[in-house]
């Protein structure tokens, strides 16, 4: 019974020592630390702008034709294909987009740091990089954290149109019980530009924090390669349960008092 | 802390023969224990300054620990670690990073960078620490690596290289800094019999050409014989003694004798 509970009791012995370690790199960034490697920082932008944004552009594409089917036919079954919109904008902007952002950055970027800092950590080159008077906590994670907040909104913000058209395409081409016009109508009066805004922060909040916990758990690594392993497997399940989390709390916050949905008005 | 066995330390007489100058590394008093293995157990040692030193003891006694605690990546548990005056337990982050400047270590399996070929990984501390421009940079960078017989080998990655490579390379990067003290772990151990001796007359070489305090870790007998100035011999967590190389060579203690000479019988057994 013990073992079952195991993790979650490590998360609790270890949130403070997490939350340091998260305060620690963002202070770099916010206080201007992380300028000392802004060449490094631009490096690692480099690396995420090539080796990420197809994957996460491609599961939000797909998850937006995934609202727009679903909206189609739920709307239809109801009486009211004329709405799909409504489900669609609901759908990519505020809940499944972020989600699917969030999801793709922890499995791709997030295991990718684990992996990247828990093997410099146990060949030593974390070591050697302290010995030659580098600061690897900044050269390592806070430059990462600057790299994702300068990389990421472009890309969310791009993602965020694919799954637009991607629902469009579902909705209007692909099931077509609305018209082009009907579909935009409605699909443009349940959202403002505030709500855009609030959606980028959720996603860079689940970005911040799947960043800042790949870089705990591979900065933290120990244990030789298996550790690594482990490292990495226990980086994506607490992931997946923040980015959850940040996607229930940003819902209740932004949307929870004044939901935006002019119906009868 | 654990009671100390005084039969543990028969031949510990912590002798320590003068070298003639002041020491630009001291451990004093320290203990460090990682769980119930109690690694260093009350050492005390001074490495001179300006000579080329050697650490020698069988292994598992704590040697790499020794370097750690002396570029501050480890803390002893009590006692002080002094290099060039300065308490390394109780300096500033700030300032370790500043002292940390002078050093140049390679450690026991050379940790290149493995993102970076072996070009980059030398000139690695070049770019981080002056304001060298690319031209001069290479200039410094090709010299190491054919020093160190690696010139052709330049865009290889390190996960491309034999150990022996990877440790010849971060031999190369431990020195681009022209750094006032060094430390090399092993720096011979998975080297053939030539190279090893040729990485010797290497080490007495760049030493004589700049100067500074050496501290060389070694398992083989023959590089302390070619290049120690100074040997101080750790076991069961203390030094044995320590002195002048002459000197210790012709030690009368049963221990140094016996792992001076490499031989079979004597206090060492394979516990
Ligand atoms: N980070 C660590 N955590 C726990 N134990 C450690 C750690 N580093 C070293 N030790 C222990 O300290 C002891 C000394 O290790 P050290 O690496 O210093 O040996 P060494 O003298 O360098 O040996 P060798 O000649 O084989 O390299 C070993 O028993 C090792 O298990
Ligand atoms: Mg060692």
């Amino acid at each position: 019974m013990n073992e079952l509970f195991a993790l979650p009791r490590e998360w609790l012995a270890a949130t403070g020592e997490i939350g340091r370690f998260m305060g620690t790199v963002m202070g770099d960034v916010w206080g201007g630390r992380v300028l000392h490697f802004f060449g490094e920082s631009l490096r690692q932008a480099g690396i995420l702008i090539v080796s990420s944004t197809l994957v996460i552009w491609a599961l939000m594409f797909i998850l937006g034709l995934i609202c727009g089917t679903e909206g189609a036919y739920f709307l239809e079954a109801n009486g009211a294909p004329a709405y799909a919109g409504v489900f669609a904008a609901w759908c990519d902007l505020r809940e499944i987009i972020p989600y699917a952002f969030g999801y793709m950055m922890a499995a791709k970027v997030g295991t990718g740091i684990v992996a990247e800092l828990g093997a410099m950590r146990i060949s030593d080159e974390i070591d050697a990089l302290e010995v030659m008077g580098i600061d690897s906590m900044t050269f390592l994670c806070a430059t990462r954290l600057l790299a994702a907040w300068i990389v990421l909104p472009f890309l969310y913000l791009a993602g965020m149109g694919g799954a637009f058209l991607a629902s469009y395409i579902a909705v209007v081409q692909q099931v077509g019980f609305v018209s082009s016009g009907g579909y935009l109508l409605i699909f443009w009066e349940f959202q403002n530009p505030p709500d855009f805004l609030f959606s980028l922060i959720k996603a860079m909040v689940m970005a911040t924090a799947i960043v800042l916990v790949g870089c705990y758990y591979g900065y933290n690594a120990g244990g030789g390669p298996v550790g690594v392993g482990t490292a990495t497997a226990k980086s994506m399940v607490l992931n997946l349960v923040l980015v959850h989390l940040i996607g229930m709390l940003g819902t209740q916050v932004f949307w929870g008092n004044n939901p935006n949905a002019p119906i009868g008005g | 802390m654990a009671v100390v066995k005084e039969e543990e330390f028969e031949f510990h007489t912590g002798q320590n023969r003068p070298a003639g100058v002041p020491d630009a590394i001291q451990f004093i008093d320290v203990h460090k224990t990682f769980g119930s293995n109690q690694v260093l157990r009350g050492l005390s040692m001074g490495l001179p300054e300006g000579k080329v030193s050697m650490i020698l003891g069988p292994s598992g006694t704590g040697k790499s620990v020794c370097i750690k605690h002396i570029v501050g990546l480890m803390y002893p548990d009590s006692g002080d670690v002094v290099v060039a005056g300065h308490s390394i337990p109780s300096l500033s982050d700030d300032d370790l990073f500043e002292l940390r400047k002078k050093f140049g270590v390679l450690f026991q399996d050379g940790a290149l960078f493995g993102s970076l070929n072996l070009y980059d990984n030398v000139a690695f501390p070049l770019r981080q620490h002056t304001e060298k421009g690319e031209d001069e940079i290479a200039e410094i960078v090709n010299r190491r690596l054919s020093e160190v017989g690696l010139g052709n080998a330049n865009e290889k990655m390190p996960n491309e290289l034999s150990g022996g490579m990877r440790k010849r390379a971060g031999f190369a990067r431990s020195l681009v800094l022209d750094p006032e003290i060094v430390l090399f772990d092993e720096p011979d151990s998975g080297l053939d019999p030539v190279r090893t001796a040729l990485l010797c007359e290497l080490i007495k070489e760049v030493h004589a050409e700049n100067g500074g305090t050496y501290v060389v870790i070694t398992h083989d007998i023959m590089s302390a014989r070619r290049v120690a100035e100074y040997i101080a011999v750790l076991w069961r967590g203390r030094i044995v003694e320590a002195g002048p190389s002459q000197e210790l060579f012709e030690s009368e203690n049963e221990f140094v004798r016996q792992f001076l000479a490499g031989e079979s019988s004597g206090p060492l057994g394979m516990e």
